[in-house]
């Protein structure tokens, strides 16, 4: 016997979650775009997709986020610190690999300075992963050592039914296991098959490649040329990356009044490393497409011990030229050693 | 010899006699029909080239990147019709010289891959009067009359919803091969000219300084809209733009490789209407 959510019970679900006081948010399809919104119906919902494009980072780590407002007159300075608005939310059908980014960023945004922002947003909300039933070309969750039901980041896990009517439902955090209390008189308990996993074949060996990443020969290799020669230089893949989280602060204002705001920003810019001399440390794409790689899968692990990427894939699925982790990180493995 | 093959072997002659430093064209993509840019330095790579109707990308691109021309050494590169296009109004903005760019030419219609006669800029004179009077894709003109049957205000709403999207990302920038500026106006930070936030005023900032920027100087390759990760139409916007300059000034951008620059040069016949 399982715990089952039935698809014709969603909408009684998302009443009682807004009567307990959460906004529901779930992958939808809105002016052409699809992306984590709040919904009040199950309607509303696209679960059949794959993946959304934008991920639900944007719902942590805003592209742009005021942090103070400031106002100066003829005798007083005033400031005032902004916060995001407390506010309880459920990400119902979060995809295995976005659920993971969160968790994988987590570190980084504690690290030596607890970001109140990111973890503000992250305690007030409750994470509702939904096994993957499809994978497209780009799904790479396996390479990077998760699959597509992997729990990471998950407060509770939904595992479509064979019949396609329903989730099996199991929680793995306490809030989880909060949330699946408020809704405890829609689940039934039931037999019901689980349906199979998608395939996700390997695409490249991380461990390898980590390998080659952390000999310093390398760092000036005839490969990185080689490899990012196509690229345009744009920040789509670092923007849709569920982990990138690189930003600038920027004041926006006049000499009287202004906010301050935290902006994302991207390690593809050549304005990102720019100096005020006008020197640039990375003054080529592919000493910039190096720094990503590096970032994700040598510096990141070393530091907090885990790889910068969850295998989502959205870096080459809407990469404008091809390009990716993937196609970079295959060709690693396949170097001659 | 079917037009890939010919094309090949002919890039092959180019490189292993030296006429040519490099050839920008098609490879294989990460899916059976993605096709990814690809640099031929030797005969032996110009075999991985690839040319049939997925090769959608306008390569012109690439011509104005990095300093790749400064050699003096020439370049072939395989375009369409709007990238011949797009090529014409880079010679006529003075940053790539014709003599420099050995043309493979094709065009895609009906799924079908022809020969574009002619290897120089100059044996492409006839195409950029039919490309003027051809008529813009029905998908495109169908959307934009729509859009101009909303009225302003409706057109503001649509366009804000369109732009909330915008992250800022810049793919369309980078895709296209008009905006060859060194520093772009948005990375001119000393002072920070336009805002990098993506709120609104941000995101509409962006997107009409481009769109300005852009007016009659605009190929209509689409090189930006498919670009964009997050789906805005920026088809429309420089459908617009274009229609606009054609109806002021009866001008038609990178119909030939000598025309002036129509907002960079000015005639004493030029309407003044908008002195008061």
């Amino acid at each position: 016997m399982t715990r089952i959510l039935p698809k014709n019970k969603l909408d009684d679900c998302i009443a009682a979650w807004q009567k307990a006081g959460f906004s529901v948010l779930a992958p939808v399809q809105r002016h052409g775009m699809s992306s984590f919104g709040e919904v009040q119906k199950a309607s509303e919902m696209a679960l059949d997709l794959i993946l959304t494009e934008r991920t639900i980072k944007d719902h942590f780590f805003p592209q742009t986020e005021p942090l103070i407002k400031y106002k100066i007159s003829k005798h007083d300075i005033d400031s005032e610190t902004m916060t995001p608005p407390e506010r309880k939310r459920i990400f119902f059908g979060v995809r295995p690999c976005d659920a993971s980014g969160l968790e994988i960023d987590d570190p980084l945004f504690g690290w030596d300075y607890k970001d109140d922002y990111w973890f503000r947003r992250r305690e007030n909300s409750v994470i509702v992963s939904i096994a993957c039933s499809e994978a497209d070309d780009f799904c790479m969750c396996t390479s990077v050592k998760l699959s597509p039901d992997s729990t990471r980041g998950a407060d509770v896990m939904l595992r479509p039914l064979s019949g396609g009517n329903g989730w099996q439902v199991e929680a793995i955090s306490e809030r989880g296991t909060a949330l699946c209390d408020t809704v405890s008189s829609l689940l039934q308990e039931e037999t019901a098959q689980a349906a199979p996993l998608p395939r996700v074949d390997g695409k490249f060996d991380v461990e390898k490649v980590m390998e080659w990443l952390a000999d310093k020969e390398n760092f000036e290799s005839r490969f990185w040329k080689d490899i990012s020669m196509r690229c345009i230089g744009c920040g789509s893949c670092t923007f849709l990356c569920p982990t990138c989280h690189c930003f600038d602060i920027q004041d926006e204002g006049d000499t009287y009044q202004g906010i301050r705001r935290k902006n994302w920003d991207s390690c593809s810019f050549a304005l990102f490393t720019m100096h005020t001399s006008g020197h640039n440390p990375r003054n080529a794409q592919s000493t910039r497409w190096r720094q990503r790689i590096m970032h994700k899968f040598n510096y990141y692990q070393g530091k907090f011990g885990v790889n910068s990427c969850s295998g989502c894939g959205r870096c080459t699925r809407q990469c404008p030229v091809d390009m990716g982790i993937t196609e970079t990180l295959q060709a690693i493995t396949n170097l001659p050693r | 010899m079917g037009i890939q093959e010919q094309y090949r072997s002919e890039a092959a002659e180019l490189l292993s006699s030296g006429e040519v430093k490099l050839v920008i064209g098609f490879g294989a993509g990460s899916t059976a029909d993605r096709r990814r840019p690809l640099f031929a330095r030797t005969p032996e790579e110009s075999e991985k080239l690839v040319l049939d109707q997925n090769c959608i990308a306008n390569l012109t691109t690439y011509l104005v990147a990095g300093g790749l021309l400064t050699d003096g050494k020439k370049v072939a590169v395989f375009l369409k019709p709007d990238g011949i296009r797009s090529l014409n109004i880079l010679i006529a903005e003075s940053q790539v010289k014709a003599e420099q760019v050995v043309i493979f030419g094709f065009a895609i219609e009906n799924n079908e891959v022809t020969p574009l006669e002619g290897r120089s800029i100059s044996d492409f004179a006839k195409l950029g009067e039919k490309l003027r009077t051809a008529t813009p894709p029905p998908s495109v003109q169908e959307e934009a009359e729509r859009l101009e049957a909303m009225g302003s205000s409706g057109r503001f709403e649509y366009w804000k919803e369109q732009f909330s999207k915008c992250i800022k990302c810049y793919a369309c920038r980078q895709a296209c091969p008009m905006c060859y500026c060194r520093r772009c106006i948005v990375d001119v930070n000393q002072p920070q000219w336009v805002s990098t936030s993506s709120h609104t005023l941000g995101n509409f900032e962006w997107n009409l300084v481009r769109a300005f920027h852009l007016a009659g100087r605009c190929a209509a390759c689409g090189a930006c809209d498919r670009a964009c990760p997050v789906n805005i139409p920026l088809r429309l916007i420089n459908y617009r733009m274009g229609k606009e300059v054609k109806e002021a000034f009866d001008y038609f951008a990178g119909e030939s490789s000598d025309q002036n620059p129509v907002l960079a040069s000015f005639r004493q016949d030029d309407p003044e209407t908008f002195i008061l």
